[in-house]
């Protein structure tokens, strides 16, 4: 029978658009040494460490979690790094889950961290160029890197397939509005990199077109920081919140869906996110939840794009398909609605420090559930090409 | 085939040796160019054949399961794990094909692939296969822009002159915008195709009150580009970064320079410009500095006409400075 798993610490360092005082080595021990201390626990008492690393690239260097495993006092300890694009943070809780379910670790960290803007695009004299190509190498390599993939585009086949199914829904001035939501969101936020940039809907509508559908202000924005978890299975997990005073978040389910990377026949559903469906069925099936819309309070979603929240929102099954501007229509998710998402503001106002992202989510979310004596968040992570990956965690306040 | 000689890593995107100081209260940090780089003699294995008809027979393969029947295209495996890796065939499929859903156009490219854009790039399924390939898609009526290539649009493969066997060998673009015996054509080229070039509008004679009207925004132009050049957040959004551009309008024209992190505004034009912008009304330009719409879009829109897609980079650091100007108000 497998242990129960919860969450007992948890911190990050601010997201920032660059960290030029920091290399990724001290953003990964800041964040570590943050855990460690909301748990009350020495790093001598951590078992095991999961690293949420996404890009090689990034960190400029390939198994870049070496060096850190020392510098975190994980010498002679497990160590893996886990990478699966966007979804990284997600599945390395996923991973770290997995271990302490078995018994094999009592108590693991999950750190992720990403130091993206170091990348440089000389020929703009701008960072963003080179950022978003560095992403690029993440694209199907014959078939796809040498046409102008990039993450950006890739999402956006996927939102513009589901408009040509549902050409009612993810309407302009409806994204533009949680787009405005969630820049007040992030203002209780102060590790967010964006915490001071509330925008109306007028400016989303007027903001830039980046990629056709999307605008600059309904896109994440890349950050560089670390988040970091202390989790611990049943026993140990009881015994650290009793020396912390911090109740225990329960992980009572976890759930991953990788799809088809080629559209058509037999491949991907291009109008759907299927890997955001069944992730969070079997999230909600291992958690026992019958009816996702009358359980789930809070949502850390991973919003790479404004819409893709809105379809993200449907597949989880809190919205109809199709009707997914009922977030903001039926006030779903405005203030006082049914479901509070992504309190922290999300990726697109917190930023996007890839490998951290899915790690401070939960780490707000966690936060969220205690703050407001909720009892149920759903935490998620979407990545790879045209929303491949998913893998989505249910945190319970008990 | 394969002529083509160039560097694999273009010389313009290769930086000098260096570093620089950045101080961060009063602390000085070292930052240094850098790189991280492979080269590769890279098989395409058991893609040759795929590669080698585009590059050399300009044609389209795909394979097709000896059990199912899928035909899959690109052929991407050889043996069907639907039914329990049955080995595929290669099979032949047409040169046109209809998009599998909308596509996504790109105007802010990753830094490899600004001087193609804004391209779209879209799934077509070809006659006679069914998976999706990815393709770049043009038009070759000027700027791509939303709604001339939809889900169901039948697109025509196109392989460029000088072919490397590779995916960019080859793009789609609408059928409907060439001749019947050009859809018809097997391997059609790209210097086979009627691109419209782009051609400066011209712009009507001014009356007295359209003069007016220009010195007037033009007046209010200058006063936001003042205000962006005192602003360190959108002066910092053109650090390094130097363009001379002619702005005509109906009812005059004017320079902007944009000098390493400083811009100004210029009552007599450069003489020779890096670009040209022409709108004509002048409040296109001002309302898009002003943050009150993106230039970008006026682009895309066209209501505003640049003579060089590349200075989509300029626009967008312009665009970039009303909002970094913008921005530094709220806080």
């Amino acid at each position: 029978m497998s242990k129960r798993v919860g969450i007992v610490g948890a911190g990050v360092t601010p997201f920032k658009g660059t960290w030029r005082e920091k290399t990724y080595y001290e953003l990964a021990q800041m964040a570590t040494r943050e855990a460690v201390k909301d748990a009350r626990i020495p790093i001598g008492d951590v078992d095991a460490v999961f690293y949420g690393i996404y890009n090689d690239i990034f960190e400029r260097a390939a198994i870049p979690e070496h060096a850190l495993h020392g510098l975190l006092g994980m010498q002679n300890k497990f160590g893996t790094r886990i990478t699966t694009g966007g979804a990284t943070g997600a599945y390395t809780m996923s991973a770290a889950h997995a271990y302490l379910a078995a018994g094999r670790f009592k108590t693991a960290l999950v750190l992720g961290v990403e130091k993206a803007t170091d990348c440089f695009d000389f020929s703009s004299m701008s960072a963003t160029p080179e950022v978003i190509k560095s992403i690029g190498w993440s694209g199907d390599s014959f078939f796809e890197q040498s046409i102008g993939w990039s993450a950006s585009d890739s999402y956006a086949e996927v939102v513009l397939a589901y408009m040509d199914e549902h050409p009612g829904d993810l309407k302009p001035e409806i994204t533009a509005r949680i787009s405005a939501q969630l820049s007040e969101h992030v203002l209780t936020n102060e590790y967010a990199q964006r915490q001071f940039d509330q925008v109306t809907p007028e400016e989303v509508l007027n903001s830039r077109l980046v990629v056709y559908p999307f605008r600059e202000l309904e896109i994440c924005v890349y950050s560089e920081g670390a988040a970091a978890l202390i989790m611990a299975e049943e026993e140990t997990a009881k015994a650290i919140s009793k020396n912390s005073g911090q109740p225990v978040v329960w992980v009572t389910g976890v759930g991953e869906a990788n799809e088809h990377s080629f559209a058509g026949k037999n491949q991907k559903d291009m109008s759907r996110i299927m890997s955001d469906y069944h992730a969070s069925h079997r999230a909600y099936a291992m958690a026992g939840i019958e009816d996702p819309a009358k359980t789930v309070e809070i949502v850390e979603l991973h919003d790479a794009f404004v819409h893709q929240l809105e379809i993200s929102m449907a597949e989880f099954g809190l919205v109809p398909l199709g009707r997914a501007d009922s977030l903001i229509e039926d006030g779903l998710m405005t203030p006082g609605g049914k479901y509070v998402v992504n309190p922290c503001g999300g990726l697109v106002y917190c930023g996007h420090a890839v490998g951290a992202s899915n790690i401070m989510s939960a780490w707000s979310a966690r936060n969220e559930l205690i703050k407001r004596g909720l009892k149920t968040a759903l935490v998620h992570g979407t990545g790879s090409t045209i929303a491949q990956y998913t893998a989505c965690m249910i945190l319970e306040n008990a | 085939m394969g002529t083509v000689k160039e560097k694999l890593i273009p010389s313009k995107y290769i930086p000098e040796v260096g570093s620089h100081i950045e101080t961060i209260e009063g602390k000085k940090f070292l930052i240094t160019n850098d790189a991280m780089y492979t080269f590769y003699r890279r098989t395409k294995g058991e893609f040759s054949d795929f590669f080698l008809a585009l590059r050399d027979e300009k044609r389209l393969l795909g394979c097709k399961c000896s059990r199912c029947g899928l035909i899959r295209v690109p052929p991407f495996l050889t043996h069907c794990p639907d039914c329990n890796f049955a080995p595929t065939d290669p099979v032949e499929v047409e040169q046109v094909g209809v998009m599998n859903s909308t596509p996504p156009i790109t105007y802010f490219a990753t830094s490899l692939f600004q001087h193609l854009a804004p391209y779209g790039r879209g799934r077509v399924i070809f006659d006679g296969a069914d998976t999706a390939m990815s393709m770049v898609l043009y038009t070759t009526t000027g700027i791509l822009t939303p709604g001339i290539i939809k889900k169901g649009t039948r697109v025509k493969l196109v392989f460029n002159d000088e072919r490397i066997g590779d995916v960019s060998d080859v793009f789609c673009v609408p059928a409907a915008e060439l001749r019947r015996d050009q859809i018809e054509k097997k391997g059609l080229q790209r210097s086979e195709i009627d691109w419209e070039s782009p051609v400066e509008p011209e712009l009507p004679a001014a009356s007295a009150s359209d003069v007016a009207a220009y010195r007037e925004v033009v007046q209010e132009t200058r006063s936001i580009i003042e205000e962006m050049n005192r602003n360190d957040r959108a002066r910092k959004d053109i650090a390094g970064w130097k363009r001379d551009i002619l702005v005509k309008t109906r009812g005059g024209k004017f320079g902007i320079r944009i000098d390493d992190g400083s811009i100004r505004l210029e009552e007599t034009g450069p003489t020779s410009p890096d670009f040209v912008m022409v709108c004509q009304d002048p409040r296109t330009l001002l309302d898009g500095l002003a943050y009150r719409g993106a230039i970008t879009d006026s682009v895309i829109n066209k209501k505003l006409w640049i003579s060089k897609n590349m200075e989509f980079n300029t626009i967008f650091k312009l665009d970039r400075m009303a909002r970094s100007v913008a921005r530094s108000k709220k806080v």
